[in-house]
């Protein structure tokens, strides 16, 4: 990483660092800051996947999920070291996305996305129908978790530099990576996988690799979320959220670090924003979403070369 | 036998009953699945429109009969204009596209029926009442007639793809889209169709289903993953395999319900899937290297 790539990502930082110092800055625009950009850099791990090696996960809403549980069952029986939650978190995920990421990498395409999809509907199913992790309520009412003794992560704005510290760790993580043979690795798989094996790569080790750190990247957003709101639910993991968080990275651009962080921090604040006036915030959700699609298929920040033009039957 | 009349002869026939409607469903997913290789995300809520198109078509008619005609019609109008507005101009982009679009159609159209409806739970009541003394147990003349019904138009479109000309061009146009458009076919004009018949179809499912089930916005939510489930088991764009992993899920979750709770019938279905999925992910009837 070359100090004259860095620079700018350096002062977006150094702004949402002064962001709170502004008066404006209630507790609620501290919260939805914090909501903004977790799900930022949640997308942003998405991308790795979907943009870098073109493998479209269709269950990452598991991965969050299953790190927001971690976090959460250890807070509600009073172990409230943010640590020992991630690393539960770090646990959990890393298992779970093993073999996920075992089974689905022997698969191209759709049936990639439908893998994903099912193991996570696993997920949801068994976290939806246990008691023990509350069922269809889950997990409510959760204290909040310390960085160390003394110094609990239980105001907005706490939460706020914490949100902000995983996003910047997580960017510079993902920029490594891309930046790095690995990275370059899963592009070339992505632009032609034959072509990437019969050069030696073990193209498969390859894509377990990336998706294992993507979910462990989703999974730490994810066990940061019931220091904020206080629960977990199962409805984390429904696939209509892992469908949410594909739509981010759509909104943002794919084969970017810096798109879906903005389509994640987009999405979030325009929920927010339409809800507040709305109703029926959904519909103007998905007709955004519709018009991305049609008018604007490279989102705001994505790469050209990706929207490649196919003939009808670009399935043969 | 006692066992076999009282429980396992009426979990059964449920298990029948729910896959015929169930592969009509599957069936309409299948075909766009072919003809636009995308798996349609917003079919559930057509699937979802369906009953509340009927439900406001009874409340102005006061007959579930005529409901039956009207509402599959109008949910296809919608899907045809739908098409025409939004596939029609991705046609020719990768098919994540196509998968991200529904899934924006989808949030539209249950967000809006939430609107119109409200988001409570609403009944459809049973058009036909009572039961029949059938094979040493009683069952419910409704599920019959469902059963009967959704049989009907299974083998009605069986012999639509087979032998008329219109069905033949649809399958051409799931083999080969550019190869019709060579053959001097308006291919648009086949996929708006497509879509519109698909459309009409799953509203028709869901209409059926609605007395038996409770009618609320998320109601395609959890059906459409159990219609993927069953396009993926039957082979992507086999409309013959759909209409077999229907029928075959529909038995085998309403078996399941007798030995395991529902959270076990949920999960080993998945397990099923997984497993297909790993081992022979083309299904039953699918042809090899589909999509892969």
């Amino acid at each position: 990483m070359s100090s004259a790539r860095s620079w700018p990502a350096l002062v977006v930082l150094a702004a949402l660092a002064a962001l709170p110092l502004t008066p404006f800055m209630t507790k609620y625009y501290m919260l939805l800051g914090f909501d903004a950009l977790l799900f930022g850099a949640v997308a942003m791990s998405l991308d790795l996947l979907m943009g870098y090696t073109g493998l479209v996960s269709f269950g990452h809403a598991a991965f969050f999920g299953l790190g927001a549980y971690a976090t959460a069952v250890l807070l509600e029986r009073g172990v409230l070291s943010l640590w020992l939650g991630l690393g539960f978190a770090v646990l959990v995920v890393g298992l779970y996305a093993l073999i996920v990421a075992y089974f689905a990498t022997t698969r191209r395409g759709i049936y990639f996305a439908l893998l994903t999809l099912v193991f996570a509907e696993v997920v949801y199913t068994f976290f939806r129908y246990t008691q023990t992790f509350g069922g269809s309520d889950g997990i409510q009412g959760l204290p909040a978790p310390y960085l160390w003794p003394g110094l609990a992560i239980d105001t907005p704005a706490r939460n706020y530099y914490l949100i902000l510290a995983y996003l910047a760790l997580a960017y510079a993580a993902c920029r490594v990576l891309v930046g790095s043979h690995f990275g370059r690795v899963l592009v070339a798989i992505r632009e032609n996988e034959d072509r990437a094996r019969f050069l030696g790569y073990n193209v498969q080790r390859y894509k377990m690799g990336v998706c294992v750190i993507s979910a462990l990247l989703t999974g730490l957003g994810g066990a940061l979320y019931p220091g904020r709101a206080a629960y977990a639910t199962p409805d984390l993991m429904l696939w209509t959220v892992s469908g949410e968080l594909i739509i981010m990275v759509m909104i943002g651009g794919l084969g970017t670090l810096v798109g879906p962080v903005i389509g994640g921090a987009f999405f979030i604040i325009l929920q927010e924003k339409v809800s507040s006036y709305v109703d029926w915030y959904f519909i103007v959700i998905g007709l955004v979403l519709i018009a991305i699609v049609l008018f604007m298929p490279r989102g705001l920040f994505g790469l050209r070369r990706l929207l490649t033009l196919r003939p009808w039957r670009a399935t043969a | 036998m006692e066992y076999l009349t009282a429980v396992l002869l009426p979990q059964l026939l449920h298990g029948l009953v729910f896959g015929a409607a169930l592969g009509l469903l599957a069936l309409g997913l299948t075909v766009i699945f072919g003809l636009l290789g995308v798996m349609n995300f917003a079919h559930g809520e057509l699937y979802m429109l369906g009953a509340y198109a009927g439900i406001a078509v009874i409340g102005v008619t006061h007959s579930f009969w005529v409901a039956l005609i009207l509402a599959p019609l109008l949910v296809g109008a919608l899907g045809a204009l739908t098409e025409v507005a939004t596939l029609r101009p991705l046609y020719r982009r990768q098919p994540l596209y196509g998968l991200i679009l529904t899934f924006g159609l989808a949030l539209v159209f249950r967000e809006g029926a939430r609107q119109v409806w409200g988001g409570d739970m609403r009944r459809i009541l049973p058009p036909i009442t009572g039961s029949t003394p059938l094979l040493g147990m009683t069952y419910p003349n409704y599920r019959l007639f469902l059963l009967a019904i959704a049989s009907v138009l299974l083998v009605a479109i069986w012999l639509f793809f087979t032998k008329t000309r219109a069905g033949v061009v649809v399958r051409a146009a799931v083999q080969d889209a550019e190869m019709l458009d060579g053959l001097g076919v308006n291919v648009p004009r086949v996929f708006t169709l497509t879509f519109a018949g698909s459309a009409a179809l799953a509203a028709l499912a869901g209409l059926l289903l609605a007395p038996v089930f409770t009618v609320y916005p998320q109601m395609g939510v959890e059906m459409i993953l159990l219609a993927f489930i069953v396009v993926i088991l039957g082979g992507m764009g086999s409309l013959g395999g759909s209409v077999v992993a229907a029928f075959v899920i529909g038995i085998a979750q309403s078996l399941l319900t007798l030995w395991m709770n529902p959270q076990r019938v949920a999960i080993a279905i998945f397990g099923i899937m997984i497993l297909v999925l790993i081992i022979r992910p083309r299904g039953f009837f699918g042809r090899e290297g589909v999509l892969e």
